[in-house]
């Protein structure tokens, strides 16, 4: 036998050997694999890293920091706050936020808290600061600008101007 | 004359006594056990009998193959009732989660959108250049419909092609089996000409898809043109541009899957429109196994060609004496050649040097797999119809 099919038959052994090693061995460490290479879900879906909470009487807002779109990414750079827990908020919520840290308010946030958790929300912004923009009445259009309730907490995201 | 004789000796499949075939699928049912009864696999009624339902089924169409020699005609068994059983079991997933097919945005924001490995060549260059992963999944499980997460769904498609190639879309895919069952259903092709460009179409969707999800850092597939989203999940339509998505979606299905197979007995939306297809394909040169034609006894009766059902095969490819790149070795043209001029092959060997051997090595590590990945989505999907029986 020459050994070029020598070489083909030892490679056709090992593929039969990776086949029965996946589910115990390479499967996972190829998904460890994975993970080591420090991948991170684009934040236009996550949200971003939290960089401050604000304590309020029963509540806390998670602030976190600023979204900006890659590319040609169809959505604005936006800020997220989560109100957290839903089961603490008040029926209608309207808070001052200091988003920057700054220590003055940026925006009013209103919106009510319906006790039915599938319930759409809709969600006023009062801009204090012009770097960031008002919503009046807004549902969950987009990614960058919407209030919609996930698990126990409560997200805003509301645009920045000229990001 | 004796060349003439020994073809058509060769021409039918090898088949085997009951003794030998039996004892050949004795590693497959040990593999099969330890696939279906692991320590820790879930014990409730349901559970077991849907694992040891499929592990007859899988253990049984093995036996089969090889007794037979056949290889084609029950791999296509397994992998329709794989595509028929995936949608089942996942739909039930997604209403026991979160009440309906559609995604909320929610669950998108919440990192619980299901991740399947259609995106996987979209993903790359944004991961490659930003570290990003533009999916609103998560990188590691976390509840609801995340499963495993992207992490793990990227390792499995890591090691599955290591050994299959373009193989997965015939052993793996969880969704070319509605295709391959509707390719299956007519006696003839109504449609017999196909134009060979169209065998180009999965790699202009590839880079089409490549590019745009680059530019607008989105998953541009899924959310526009995967047809299996009618039969999996959907978009929960916002507006205007959601409906249109979903709508495409329909259009897809129906057109790529449904109807485009019935008339052309071939596997349509695999063969001119998978951009994940297309990428497997590249896999095919560095799988150690194909599928070679001896020239000395191929005489051109297109037989094998007209059997493909992927369109991996041209003239031009067999004077050469080889398939084309987006061969999913499903065994088709094997089966049907007369001559036994088609041979399972593994690459460095001689072209005809003992395809039985590169036959039941390949079967053995496609099989494993088929067993352990489609077979406990099969089993998923027999479970959620014991849930609704029992």
């Amino acid at each position: 036998m020459k050994l070029r099919a020598r070489l083909g038959y030892v490679a056709a052994g090992a593929t039969v050997l990776v086949a029965l090693l996946t589910p115990f061995l390479l499967y996972g460490m190829f998904a460890k694999g994975v993970v080591a290479l420090g991948l991170h879900v684009d934040e236009i879906y996550s949200g971003g890293p939290k960089v401050r909470t604000i304590q309020m009487s029963g509540y806390s807002i998670d602030v976190h920091g600023v979204v900006t779109p890659h590319m040609l990414q169809r959505e604005t750079a936006f800020v997220q706050m989560d109100w957290r827990p839903v089961t603490a908020l008040p029926a209608h919520v309207s808070d001052l936020v200091d988003v920057d840290g700054d220590g003055k308010p940026d925006v009013r946030v209103s919106f009510d808290v319906p006790r039915d958790p599938k319930a759409p929300l809709r969600v006023n912004v009062e801009a204090l600061n012009p770097r960031y923009e008002g919503m009046r009445n807004e549902g969950k259009e987009r990614y960058s600008k919407l209030i919609v309730r996930v698990d126990d907490a409560v997200l805003v995201r509301v645009p920045v101007v000229g990001r | 004359m004796a060349t003439e004789a020994r073809a058509v000796r060769l021409g039918s499949a090898v088949r085997r006594g009951v003794g030998q075939s039996v004892l050949l699928t004795l590693p497959m049912v040990v593999w099969s056990l330890l696939m279906f009864f692991h320590p820790g696999a879930a014990t409730d009624r349901n559970s077991v009998i849907a694992a040891g339902v499929t592990m007859a089924f899988m253990v049984a169409l093995f036996f089969l193959m090889m007794r037979t020699g056949n290889t084609y005609r029950w791999r296509r068994v397994f992998f329709v009732a794989l595509g028929l059983l995936f949608p089942v079991g996942f739909i039930y997933q997604a209403i026991h989660f979160r009440g309906s097919m559609g995604i909320p945005m929610e669950e998108m924001i919440a990192g619980r959108t299901p991740f399947c490995f259609m995106p996987i060549p979209m993903l790359i260059l944004p991961a490659a250049l930003t570290r990003t992963v533009v999916f609103p999944g998560s990188i590691v499980g976390v509840g609801g419909m995340s499963g495993a997460g992207i992490a793990a769904m990227v390792g499995l498609w890591l090691a599955l092609t290591l050994v299959l190639g373009r193989g997965w879309c015939s052993y793996a895919c969880f969704f070319g089996g509605i295709e391959e069952g509707m390719a299956s259903a007519p006696k003839k092709a109504t449609i017999r000409k196909i134009d060979p460009r169209w065998r180009l179409g999965p790699w202009a969707v590839l880079l089409a898809m490549v590019l745009l999800s680059l530019a607008l850092f989105e998953p541009a597939y899924c959310e526009w043109l995967c047809p299996f989203k009618a039969v999996s999940e959907y978009l929960a339509a916002r507006n205007t541009v959601g409906l249109l998505q979903n709508a495409l979606f329909v259009v897809l299905f129906a057109g790529l899957v449904v109807v485009l197979p019935l008339l052309t007995k071939k596997r349509t939306q695999c063969s001119c429109f998978c951009p994940f297809g297309a990428f497997q394909s590249i896999f095919n040169k560095t799988s150690v196994f194909d599928v070679r034609i001896d020239k000395e006894r191929c005489k051109p009766c297109v037989a094998c060609q007209t059997a493909c059902p992927t369109m991996s095969l041209s003239k031009e490819s067999i004077a050469r004496g080889e398939t084309l790149l987006s061969c999913t070795k499903c065994g088709a043209c094997v089966d049907a050649c007369p001559r036994g001029a088609m041979n399972w092959h593994v690459k460095g060997t001689e072209a005809a040097a003992n395809p039985e051997r590169a036959r039941l090595l390949f079967l053995y590590a496609a099989w494993a797999l088929a067993v352990m990945f489609g077979g406990s989505i099969l089993a998923q999907g027999i479970r959620t119809i014991l849930h609704f029986v029992l």
